[in-house]
């Protein structure tokens, strides 16, 4: 093919251009078909993201462990042959621990607040294609999940369901940086908005400049009318620093979330909120250096530390 | 000819997209890590004339778009792939000194990378997409930009080896 033909080149890359404008028009005027051409790629996707949870979740934290076994290589390959296949089944086991506590803390906090609530397992996180921080989970429309549906982890607050398709469902994390959620301070009546940063920081900017909020303070989110998208009671997160700008026109903090939103391996989405708002049943028991749950036990029987409770 | 040349590119692509959204996006690595896919494409059109590179970037960009965790309107990844895929062939294709250079065609591939990021971005923008901090973005871009440079040497003879066994150019590297 001889470079040169300008004006074949030049009409060619003008008609792709003005297809994708096209598409970008369609999509924002809202046309189903372009819904319908993201769900049938989400159908063809989930398999093999499922296959690809399942055989990597084990395997992902064996090369970390791998780099530790370098120096008696020579001598010892038989030995370490041996070693490797019975690390990795106590790395297998070890993630099954971990999906056990989570699902355990997850049961406990819904439990206290009578949440009615579908487990899922988170099958992938994030995407390359994009900007924004979310999970997929492997219960969808098949589970009677419909959009903004709270979803939380044995911690708190995970996110909100965005997308929901036949099987599994899109969940947008709290870290995202369009997230918002109205949160109230436990045990006083002031309220505010918690914005996600894109890291496990959000910020919270109080509705009153007169408030007084103090580093520590636990967040619960405030409920929604209908319980869409949030159910109230749910503990958010932690206020780590407090900003004292004197003549702001609204006090604001920062606020570290509750849940680990980078290690989730369970979580469970609250289809139907309690009758009465569990108000502030759900705050985590006093003296919590990180927020982990009482759970954390049954999740390390042995000295090594599990993967809920490194950062 | 046409016909076999597009069926097995789209396989290729096909099969790429699917391992990224499955498999290589589980993988956390600092800085953000690297989308195998966007660099295959870049490289892929790096290696094309100009009309194959917009060729590629669209059929690319369509699957990207069609991700599920995609948050942006469909078409925007279409249109930046477009622009980043023609730019690239047309820069590599009429400068005798890029080609057949391995080491600045890595740097190129790099360069590009980060570019068709940024022009995602800014069209984000432009739409109204609540895209996140500035250090945060940054952090990205720059992530990306490095992680190429790493990957990029590894991946360069394989892409163009299969580029070759379908286009049957000339070009080696």
């Amino acid at each position: 093919m001889r470079y040169g033909g300008d004006n074949r080149s030049r009409l060619l890359l003008v008609i792709l251009i003005v297809t994708s404008l096209f598409l970008i028009t369609l999509d924002l005027r809202g046309v189903q078909v372009m819904q319908g051409a993201r769900n049938g790629a989400q159908t063809v996707l989930s398999p093999f993201q499922r296959g690809a949870s399942f055989v990597f979740t084990p395997v992902g934290n064996f090369f970390s462990d791998v780099a530790h076994l370098g120096r008696t290589r020579s001598k010892l390959k038989a030995l370490e042959d041996e070693n490797a296949v019975l690390r990795e089944r106590i790395l297998t086991r070890r993630s099954v621990d971990t999906e056990i506590g989570q699902l355990k803390s997850v049961l406990n906090l819904a439990g206290k607040a009578s949440y009615k609530i579908v487990n899922a397992r988170v099958i992938a996180q994030g995407s390359s294609a994009t900007f924004t921080q979310t999970i997929i989970i492997d219960a969808g429309a098949n589970m009677k999940i419909t959009r903004d549906m709270t979803v939380i982890s044995g911690e708190g607050l995970v996110g909100v369901v965005k997308e929901v398709y036949p099987t599994t469902s899109l969940v947008m994390l709290s870290s995202d940086p369009s997230f918002r959620v109205g949160v109230r301070i436990a045990h006083s009546e002031q309220i505010g908005i918690l914005s996600g940063q894109g890291t496990n920081h959000a910020v919270l900017q109080l509705l009153d400049s007169q408030s007084n909020v103090k580093v520590g303070d636990v967040l619960l989110a405030r409920g929604s009318e209908g319980d869409k998208p949030f159910v109230p009671g749910v503990p958010v997160g932690q206020v780590t620093y407090v900003a004292d700008a004197a003549g702001a026109v609204s006090a604001t903090a920062e606020v570290k979330f509750f849940a680990h939103l980078s290690s989730l391996r369970i979580v469970a989405v609250v289809v139907k909120a309690p009758d009465a708002d569990p108000r502030d049943a759900l705050v985590p028991p006093k003296p919590m250096p990180t927020p982990t749950p009482t759970v954390t036990v049954y999740v390390t029987p042995s000295a090594s530390p599990s993967p809920t409770t490194k950062k | 000819m046409l016909t076999r040349r597009l069926l097995l590119t789209s396989t290729i692509f096909f099969t790429l997209f699917i391992l990224q959204e499955s498999l290589f996006s589980q993988v956390r690595l600092p800085l953000g890590g690297f989308s195998l896919f966007l660099i295959f494409t870049i490289c892929w059109s790096a290696l094309s004339t100009p009309e194959v590179g917009a060729l590629t970037g669209f059929g690319a960009g369509l699957l990207l778009d069609l991700a599920p965790a995609n948050d942006g309107p469909i078409g925007q990844w279409t249109l930046v792939l477009i622009v980043t895929g023609y730019g690239i062939a047309f820069l590599r294709y009429g400068d005798d000194s890029l080609r057949g250079n391995p080491f600045s065609l890595v740097v190129l591939v790099a360069v590009g990378v980060v570019v068709t990021l940024g022009i995602y971005l800014t069209t984000g923008v432009l739409l109204g997409l609540d895209l996140g901090t500035g250090f945060q973005l940054m952090k990205i871009l720059i992530g990306n930009g490095i992680w190429t440079l790493v990957v990029a040497p590894f991946l360069l003879p394989l892409i163009s080896r299969l580029h070759r066994a379908i286009f049957e150019t000339r070009e080696t590297l």
